[in-house]
């Protein structure tokens, strides 16, 4: 009740807060890049659209990889395993996070679904987001790289459409290249967007069929390895 | 919708704020920078449906857009803008690295004894 008049609205107060939205997930997400680091294990978030061949790229790292490295992958999608399935298939270890209503994951899915992965230092492990050019971008894994994969075929101007997304990732994929002559797309296009949103990231051309510049995204992978081990000991 | 997401961090943090004080909320406020890619109607909205049944049914959510800066890749102009991405005033170039403008904060939460 009103103290001053007694009519029965009680007065309002303001709290001040001033703290950023999303801070337990950015806790969370801090905590995982300590594990992560602590155990020399490189952790790459894969973002992008459905369909642009996250899941393809996987399978290429994989089949060059098996042989010589540990790979584990965590497999994002609102519904099925089907995608896990490929990942056990080509050869590495997967785990599936069903999101249901979620469009991305969250740092805490991860925490979790490290308990269900016979996780080993100096792993690599991917972590295939929700097929989303929107959500994922805001929420931090604790991830070491974040990457994202777009094709052709969805139109250059895609990175003038998802500012957030192309900002938040320090590589992009132009994965299907084998599909540009096929399509109304032009790469100079496309990389001046790119370039637009995200002055500094790396961009690479990838066919996850093809073959085609598969080898620069291994190489990339590997410095970026090298440098988050060197940082680890510096 | 990451805003149903977001919605669901600020009635955590409200709640972690409020802990066991017994009132109603009446009215929060959040600003969010221009490039953070929040849609406040949809903010709004979903921030209705997560109130639903809790101290915070019917309060009032008002979202603030701030305006973001950018760094011209050119010429090297410091810019504000009030949107997703930016156009340089100097020489008409898009985009930039962007300075600032990505933030979402929770400000104020106005409360009423029960
Ligand atoms: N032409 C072409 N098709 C591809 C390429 N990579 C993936 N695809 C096809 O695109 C479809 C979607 O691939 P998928 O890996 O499931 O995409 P995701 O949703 O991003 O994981 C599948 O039919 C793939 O065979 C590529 O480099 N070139
Ligand atoms: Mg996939
Ligand atoms: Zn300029």
């Amino acid at each position: 009740m009103c103290d001053t008049c007694g009519c029965g609205i009680s007065s309002v107060r303001t709290i001040d807060v001033n703290e950023r939205l999303l801070a337990s997930n950015a806790a969370q997400a801090e905590q995982n890049r300590a594990h992560f680091a602590e155990r020399e294990i490189l952790a790459i978030n894969l973002m992008g659209t459905p369909g642009a061949g996250k899941t393809a790229l996987l399978e290429a790292i994989i089949a060059k990889w098996r042989e010589s490295r540990r790979i584990l992958v965590i497999e994002g999608d609102q519904a099925t395993d089907r995608d896990s399935a490929r990942i056990r298939a080509a050869g590495a270890i997967a785990c599936q996070v069903e999101t249901g209503l979620g469009c991305h994951l969250a740092a805490h899915q991860i925490h979790d679904a490290l308990h269900h992965l016979d996780l080993r230092d100096g792993d690599l492990l991917f972590i295939e987001n929700v097929g989303n050019l929107v959500c994922p971008a805001l929420f931090d894994l604790g991830e070491r790289l974040r990457v994202v994969v777009t094709s052709p075929a969805e139109g250059a101007d895609k990175p003038l459409k998802y500012p957030p997304m192309f900002r938040a990732a320090h590589l992009v994929v132009l994965n299907k290249c084998d599909l540009i002559p096929h399509v109304p797309f032009k790469l100079d296009e496309w990389t001046d967007y790119v370039r637009a949103i995200t002055p500094h990231a790396r961009i690479l051309k990838t066919s996850a069929l093809g073959g085609e510049g598969l080898g620069e995204l291994l190489a990339e992978i590997d410095n970026v390895r090298q440098a988050f081990s060197a940082n680890i000991f510096a | 919708m990451h805003e149903l997401s977001l919605a669901r961090d600020l009635m955590g943090a409200i709640e972690r704020k409020l802990d066991r004080g017994k009132v109603r909320v009446v009215r929060v406020s959040v600003s969010v920078g221009s490039a953070a890619g929040i849609v406040p109607e949809s903010l709004r909205f979903a921030f209705r449906v997560v109130c639903e049944g809790t101290r915070a049914d019917g309060a009032e959510l008002s979202v603030t857009t701030i305006a973001a800066r950018s760094r011209c890749a050119d010429c090297g102009i410091i810019f504000e803008f009030d949107a997703l991405i930016g156009r340089c005033p100097g020489c008409g170039r898009l985009g930039g690295e962007l300075l600032s403008g990505d933030e979402m904060i929770l400000r104020t939460i106005a409360v009423a004894d029960v």
